[in-house]
Order: structure tokens, then C-alpha cells, then sequence
């Protein structure tokens, strides 16, 4: 267990771990997977250390999860919840911005668009609410994340999960009782997947901060 | 006797792989154990999930080492069972031993 390591550990599975694991583990986590990872790259290479590097950090993170649920699961289900309301409630607001200062600009500004301010209009029609709406989902993630205190990816990940089972089920349901022919995967589908990974993202980058603020205060 | 009172059974085996390893009983040397001594992969963070449990019942408690080299510049986190917990991995036994008296399991099963 003594010799340096040879190479680093997959970057994204490090990263993964150290997402997870609970605050006051996840120095502990992160070193003993480093310190195994190192030994198994010396005696079994490091395509098999890599191999075992993955498969532990799916196991660990399954546990974790999981004892986080076991843990807190009033506080969990409380954010995810308040989570999902509020995306309800602000969901639209991005949409409804955008389009309000566009109809001002169109009524009030110029009224008669070129070729170029009309593909800008529009540019802003599509892509700017699709910008918003990631934004909200982003920064709701983050608001979510602070409420769940230590379980932020628990949180955010289950919130996630809820938007995306959500559509899924009720497009599962619909095709049965009104008999639609529609494609399966709409547009919105594909849009509820890109919302569900910027929540994450919300509780990832919150559970960043966190993890160097409490680097920073025992360093210090 | 209250439930609560009784070790689970993976509870047990981190509990006694902590009295076996002593002063070297950190996450590496804990899941080795067990892996060696119950011949089943264990994932880390099924050990962490687990020591994190007793710590909250009170049943083992956790010292940080120095970070080394080898691990990054981390830090070990040694772990001790605490009276509270040999008293708890005393009951549970006594339990087991209690139930399987008599039964010669060895024999029967092996």
C-alpha cells in the first residue's frame, strides 16, 4: 500500500464519488478508493484497476443513495416536492419574459423588422425560453440542493427522476385511453430529459461549493 | 430486550472485522477483511453506509489520520467500537448462539 500510483483513477468516476459520498466521508471514500486503485494498478494492471475502480463506485454510490433515503427521507421527500412545485410555478416564467419583451420591443421599438432582426427575433423565440427554462431548472436544482442540507445530490437526483417518470408515465397512459398515434419521444420528452440533467447539475454544483468550503475550513 | 439493541447482520461483520483489525481498522483494511474472510465482494461505500450507522447509534467511533501520499493527500479515517458497541455485538451474538445451540448446523448443512 505504499507505492505512488502509477495513473489516476477514471476522472468521472472520481468525480461521481466524491458527488455522493457524505460530507465527512467523502475525503475518507475518495483516498481508500485512491489508495486500492493504486495497489491493483501495480499487481493487475491498470485497465483492471480501472475496470474495479468503476464497478466500485456504482456499488458505493447505489449505497450511499440509498442509506441517504434511509436517513433524512422526510427531508427528501419534502425538497423533492417543494422542488417540483416550484418548477411548476416557475417553469413558464423564462417563456413568459421573453416573450413580453419581444411583443414590447415588436409594439414599441421597431415595429417593422429587417431580415436581420427577425431571424434574431426568432432566434430568441426558440432558443432564448429554451435557455430560460434550462436556467430555472438549474437554479432550482440549487435551491433544492440547500434545502436538503448534506443529501443535495439525493435530493436533486430524485427530483430528476420524478420529472422524468412524470411525463413518461402519463405518455405511457395517454396512447391507451384516447388512442393517439403520436411518436413517442416529442419534442417536450426530449426537453424534459435536458431539465432533468440541469437539476442535477444545480445539486452538483452546490455539493461543489459545499465540499471546498469545508476543504477550505479544515485546511485552515 | 429492545430491537434496537441487536447488530444486522452486515452491522455484525463490519463490527468484527473492527475488533480483529484494532488500531489498523480503516475503510481499505475493513472491506479486505471481509472480502477475505467471507469470500463476497463488498463495495466501500457499503462499509461507509454501514460504519456511518453505528457511529449514529453510538456503537463505534472515528478518528481522522495524517493524508499520505499514496492516497492524494487524503486522509484515513481509523475507526474504534465503542463499550456501547461491545455490549451490542456481545448481545447479538449471545443471541445467535442461543438459537443455534443444539442444532448442529456444521453437520447438517455443510
Amino acid at each position: 500500500m505504499s507505492q505512488a500510483f502509477v495513473k489516476p483513477p477514471p476522472r468521472i468516476a472520481a468525480w461521481l464519488v466524491d458527488l455522493f459520498a457524505p460530507g465527512e466521508h467523502a475525503e475518507s471514500i475518495t483516498g481508500d478508493l485512491l489508495e486500492e486503485f493504486s495497489d491493483l494498478a501495480a499487481k493487475s494492471g491498470v485497465a483492471s484497476a480501472r475496470h474495479w475502480y468503476w464497478r466500485q463506485t456504482m456499488k458505493a454510490i447505489a449505497h450511499l443513495v440509498s442509506a441517504g433515503f434511509r436517513g433524512a427521507p422526510w427531508t427528501i421527500l419534502g425538497t423533492v416536492l417543494g422542488g417540483y412545485v416550484l418548477l411548476a410555478f416557475c417553469g413558464s416564467w423564462p417563456e413568459r419574459a421573453i416573450v413580453s419583451v419581444l411583443q414590447f420591443r415588436r409594439h414599441h421599438v421597431t415595429p417593422y423588422y429587417t431580415w436581420p432582426q427577425f431571424q434574431a427575433y426568432l432566434f430568441w423565440l426558440n432558443n432564448g425560453i429554451l435557455m430560460g427554462r434550462l436556467l430555472i431548472s438549474m437554479l432550482i436544482g440549487c435551491i433544492v440542493a440547500l434545502a436538503a442540507k448534506e443529501r443535495e445530490m439525493v435530493s436533486t437526483m430524485a427530483l430528476s427522476c420524478l420529472l422524468l417518470l412524470v411525463p413518461f408515465g402519463m405518455r405511457l397512459v395517454q396512447p391507451a385511453s384516447h388512442g393517439a398515434e403520436e411518436p413517442f419521444l416529442q419534442p417536450d420528452l426530449v426537453f424534459v430529459f435536458g431539465n432533468s440533467i440541469m437539476i442535477f447539475m444545480g445539486g452538483a454544483i452546490v455539493r461543489k461549493n459545499r465540499s471546498a468550503a469545508a476543504r477550505r475550513r479544515s485546511s485552515a | 430486550m429492545l430491537h434496537r439493541d441487536y447488530l444486522g447482520e452486515f452491522e455484525h461483520i463490519v463490527v468484527l472485522a473492527l475488533l480483529r483489525l484494532g488500531e489498523r481498522a480503516y475503510g481499505v483494511t475493513v472491506r479486505q477483511e471481509i472480502e477475505t474472510r467471507t469470500r463476497r465482494e463488498v463495495s466501500i461505500g457499503a462499509i461507509y453506509a454501514t460504519l456511518a450507522r453505528l457511529a449514529e447509534k453510538g456503537y463505534v467511533k472515528s478518528r481522522l489520520g495524517d493524508p499520505t501520499p499514496e492516497r492524494g493527500g487524503r486522509s484515513k479515517r481509523f475507526y474504534q467500537v465503542t463499550a456501547k458497541g461491545m455490549a451490542a455485538v456481545n448481545r447479538t451474538h449471545r443471541a445467535f448462539h442461543s438459537m443455534s445451540e443444539g442444532l448442529h448446523l456444521v453437520e447438517r448443512y455443510s
